[in-house]
């Protein structure tokens, strides 16, 4: 025996101390937490929704090194991502299944694991790509973690994978899954003029899907198919569009038929709609009532530090007349502020300074709790609202999601409306965020940077905190003779029945003042290239349109004005006039719209869209950007060039 | 030398429980299967091997136990993929390896190769003292060697694994073990 091989036997003898029992338990913890939420996901794929069942999250999610968040001190952490392999791949291989809307199917898990390791002031870095045959790398970004032990701290973008795990999930785009839950749904498929003449749908006005999506790309991969509701894609921009003239008509539609950038036998029709904005909204009196997840799982930099920076900015446009109450919920549920007013700043924003995360307890009634707060200050003129503000546990006392739904809807009618915020990733449960803003009159919006927080609660607060039109639905005819078939672009999740247009029974989506609404079809014309062939053997369809041959479509809006019961219609014929032979020759604005609709339709691989590129989806929106003073069109190119290469990959 | 890994993990996975306790396997079957208790005992059992695997990577006591933590959170979530193919020893091996890894680079880009060069942690049972300055001498040259050849080192003669065992683990071929000791042993002269 060599005396190499005699010093490297030595290396056996190396006595391990024992571990700490302290550490070895609260591994044991995290652990069983994990797995608890691991199996939840898991068995909630075939159970359906089961959102009130998460009590707790000690593993934080994936955070994104965002550049606006520089400042935040960087901490550093362990992030191993072990990516496991589910057959996932099925569902993003199922375009031709009927859509199935309602059902809710929870993303497996991509295996993120990252442990909060010691807080220490360090520079974050950046992972330099190792080729190693074990590792794939994916970028995963740094998060404030939470301490552990004092002098550890790391950070790591490594992806490993596991012996005897196949390949990581990723579908033909290169998509990776997360574990946030959304609502699963199909691509609207092309319905035939002759079959179904009629397209109606509930308006949308929801952003979340678009701040989901650009957090998945920035965070470097593309988003789940599930997550991209292409409505809210196109919807998260404003649009200069006509503005209407008064409350009393609060939506003067306009509508635009142009050829399809990424099918040139085809046509769009496009319709735009801006709610009317009225003056100055915030010079109403408000009523709010923040609702707050303080669990654990918010303890990440993005969800309750963010949060409250996210607030403060609501709460600094307050003034006397309006109030403000905050509950939270989860650890110590309760009344943090009784209803204060406005003028006294100092008092909410310390009272918001001093929310701390903590504890997994179910918080009781908190949301009974919330409701009652704005009920005492309940202000018969203004705006009642409880804002709830979570990363998707919600424990808040009713766990029923229909009861809570119930709840909430019950309430709306006593006037105090809802809005959610959605915060981080992970956990995020898309589905029932949207479910319960929508029975609350609300919206719910996803923010993911403080950008985003300003966004919604500065730019946007009219939107946000005033109803201008409630239940909204569009109903479209298309003329046979005309059109031989038609896709709505999005608003999958939002399709209603014929019938529910003229029931104003019906709940549908609700438009906040200033609020732009875009709904985008692909139109067939009779001549082009058939979908479908026409039936040998069946009924020819008897067209009696004839007489009004000329009218491509006739579209119809339904509203009903704030405390209202009964829906006002609003009527016109699509015809052509309406019609813009050149793209080159529309609006900057319904230019940009289709753009960001070729985009949401790529992320989700539709097959409409064909070979029409990220690179020409970037130049068309390169082309119509316009003033963007914001920089939110900028920003969605930077975005389109990042899920090309992302797509490459 | 082919079966010892699996008698020495054996050994040690049998190490915390009883008669009446069902074996690794089975309750690995059940942990798979979404049992909770199943899991918890997996993990009760593993903790000290993963740690002693992390512990002899890293020399630190408080990164190992970072590390394991780790371990047993990933083990957590992707219990349920454990599709049997491979032993569930060599298995979570190589997902301790992998932490290790992820850790190590971590902690070389933060500047702080301090892991690479510190020796035997002071919390480390002492013995005898002479014995304990070669061995850690020994142990802080071999973690200073290229990634694989650490591994691989470690592995064979740190662990006592056989090189087919040690191929598996690192996912490579029993020859291309057998070179990284060689390159090894190479790279070790002068250091040691």
């Amino acid at each position: 025996m060599s005396d190499m091989e005699k010093k490297l036997k030595r290396l056996k003898s190396l006595e391990t101390p024992a571990p700490s029992s302290d550490a070895k338990k609260r591994a044991a913890a995290l652990a069983m937490a994990a797995f608890d939420e691991t199996a939840e996901k898991t068995t909630n794929g075939s159970q359906g929704l089961s959102w009130g069942q998460r009590l707790m999250s000690i593993v934080t999610p994936l955070k994104g090194i965002r550049l606006m968040d520089i400042r935040i001190p960087a901490t550093a952490a362990i992030t191993a991502l072990l990516i496991v392999p589910i057959s996932w791949q099925l569902m993003n291989n199922t375009s031709l299944t009927p859509p199935t809307l309602g059902e809710t199917i929870v993303a497996p898990t991509e295996q993120k694991d990252e442990l909060g390791k010691g807080v220490v002031d360090g520079v974050i870095s950046q992972q330099e790509t190792e080729n190693d045959l074990a590792a794939i790398v994916i970028p995963a970004p740094e998060m404030e973690a939470p301490m552990v032990s004092p002098n550890v701290s790391a950070s790591s973008k490594v992806a490993t994978r596991t012996m005897g795990a196949p390949a990581p999930m990723r579908d033909q785009l290169g998509y990776l899954q997360s574990g946030d839950q959304f609502e699963r749904f199909d691509d609207a498929n092309i319905k035939l003029t002759g079959d179904q003449p009629v397209s109606t749908f509930s308006i949308d006005v929801d952003t979340a899907s678009y701040a989901y999506v650009r957090r998945a790309i920035e965070n470097g991969r593309l988003p789940q198919k599930d997550a991209v509701r292409t409505e809210e894609l196109i919807n998260y921009f404003d649009y200069n569009y006509a503005t209407p003239p008064s409350a009393e008509l609060p939506f003067a539609p306009k509508i635009s038929v142009y050829p399809a950038p990424w099918n040139a036998e085809h046509q769009l029709m496009h319709v735009a709609i801006k709610g009317y904005m009225p003056e100055n909204v915030m010079a109403q009196p408000s009523n709010l009532v923040f609702l707050i997840d303080t669990s654990g799982s918010m303890n990440d930099t993005d969800k309750l530090p963010l949060l409250k920076r996210a607030f403060k900015l609501l709460v600094e446009q307050m003034d006397e007349q309006d109030t403000v109450s905050i509950v939270t919920y989860a650890g110590a549920a309760g009344v943090v502020l009784e209803p204060t007013s406005g003028a006294e700043k100092r008092k909410i924003l310390d009272a918001l300074d001093n929310l701390t995360p903590g504890g997994s307890t179910a918080g009781a009634a908190g949301i009974e709790t919330a409701y009652r707060l704005a009920n005492e200050a309940k202000n018969n003129d203004g705006v009642n609202r409880v804002i709830l503000a979570t990363d998707g546990d919600f424990n808040v006392g009713i766990s029923e999601p229909e009861a809570l739904k119930d709840f909430i809807k019950q309430k709306r009618d006593k006037g105090i409306s809802l809005s959610v915020l959605g915060f981080g990733e992970g956990n995020y449960n898309d589905a029932l965020m949207q479910a319960l803003a929508q029975n609350g009159d609300g919206n719910a919006s996803y923010i993911d940077s403080y950008t985003e927080a300003r966004k919604v609660l500065v730019n946007e607060i009219g939107g946000t905190l005033q109803t201008i039109a409630r239940d909204v639905k569009i109903q479209v005819e298309f003329n046979p003779t005309q059109i031989s078939a038609y896709r709505l672009i999005g608003y999958e999740t939002r399709a209603l029945n014929r019938e529910d247009f003229n029931n104003d029974k019906v709940d549908a989506g609700d438009v906040g003042a200033g609020h732009t609404v875009t709904a985008i079809y692909e139109l067939t014309p009779v001549g082009a290239a058939q979908p479908v062939d026409p039936l040998r053997f069946g009924e020819t369809t008897q067209v009696d349109a004839a007489s009004k041959s000329d009218e491509l479509a006739f579209f119809k809006l339904r509203y009903k004005l704030p405390g209202a019961d009964e829906s006002t219609l609003i009527e016109m014929a699509v015809t052509n006039d309406n019609v813009v032979n050149n793209i080159a020759d529309l609006s900057n604005e319904i230019q940009f719209g289709t753009s960001v609709a070729a985009f949401g339709q790529k992320l989700r691989s539709n097959a409409e869209i064909g070979t029409f590129g990220f690179d020409e989806i970037s130049a068309l929106a390169q082309a119509s950007r316009g003033e963007d003073k914001f920089g939110y069109r900028a920003e969605f190119i930077n975005l389109v060039e990042a899920a090309k290469s992302l797509a490459k990959n | 030398m082919g079966a010892q890994l699996d008698v020495c993990l054996e050994l040690n996975l049998t190490l915390n429980q009883t008669e009446n306790d069902p074996p690794i396997s089975e309750l690995v079957k059940l942990a798979a299967g979404g049992d909770r208790d199943a899991f918890a005992a997996v993990v009760d059992a593993q903790y000290d091997y993963i740690f002693r695997i992390a512990f002899k990577w890293l020399g630190d006591k408080s990164d190992a136990e970072d590390v394991t933590q780790n371990v047993v959170i990933k083990l957590a979530k992707s219990i349920q993929q454990f599709d049997g193919r491979s032993q569930f020893s060599s298995w979570l091996y190589r997902i301790a390896l992998n932490a290790v890894r992820d850790h190590q680079r971590a902690s070389n880009r933060q500047g702080r190769n301090v892991v690479a060069l510190s020796l035997v942690s002071p919390t480390s049972a002492p013995s005898n003292q002479e014995d304990d300055v070669t061995m850690n001498e020994v142990w802080s040259a071999v973690r200073q060697l290229p990634e694989k050849q650490r591994d691989a080192v470690l592995m064979v003669y740190g662990e006592d694994m056989s090189h087919a065992d040690c191929a598996t683990i690192m996912g490579c071929k029993e020859s291309t073990v057998s070179w990284y000791v060689h390159e090894a042993k190479k790279s070790l002269k002068g250091l040691l």
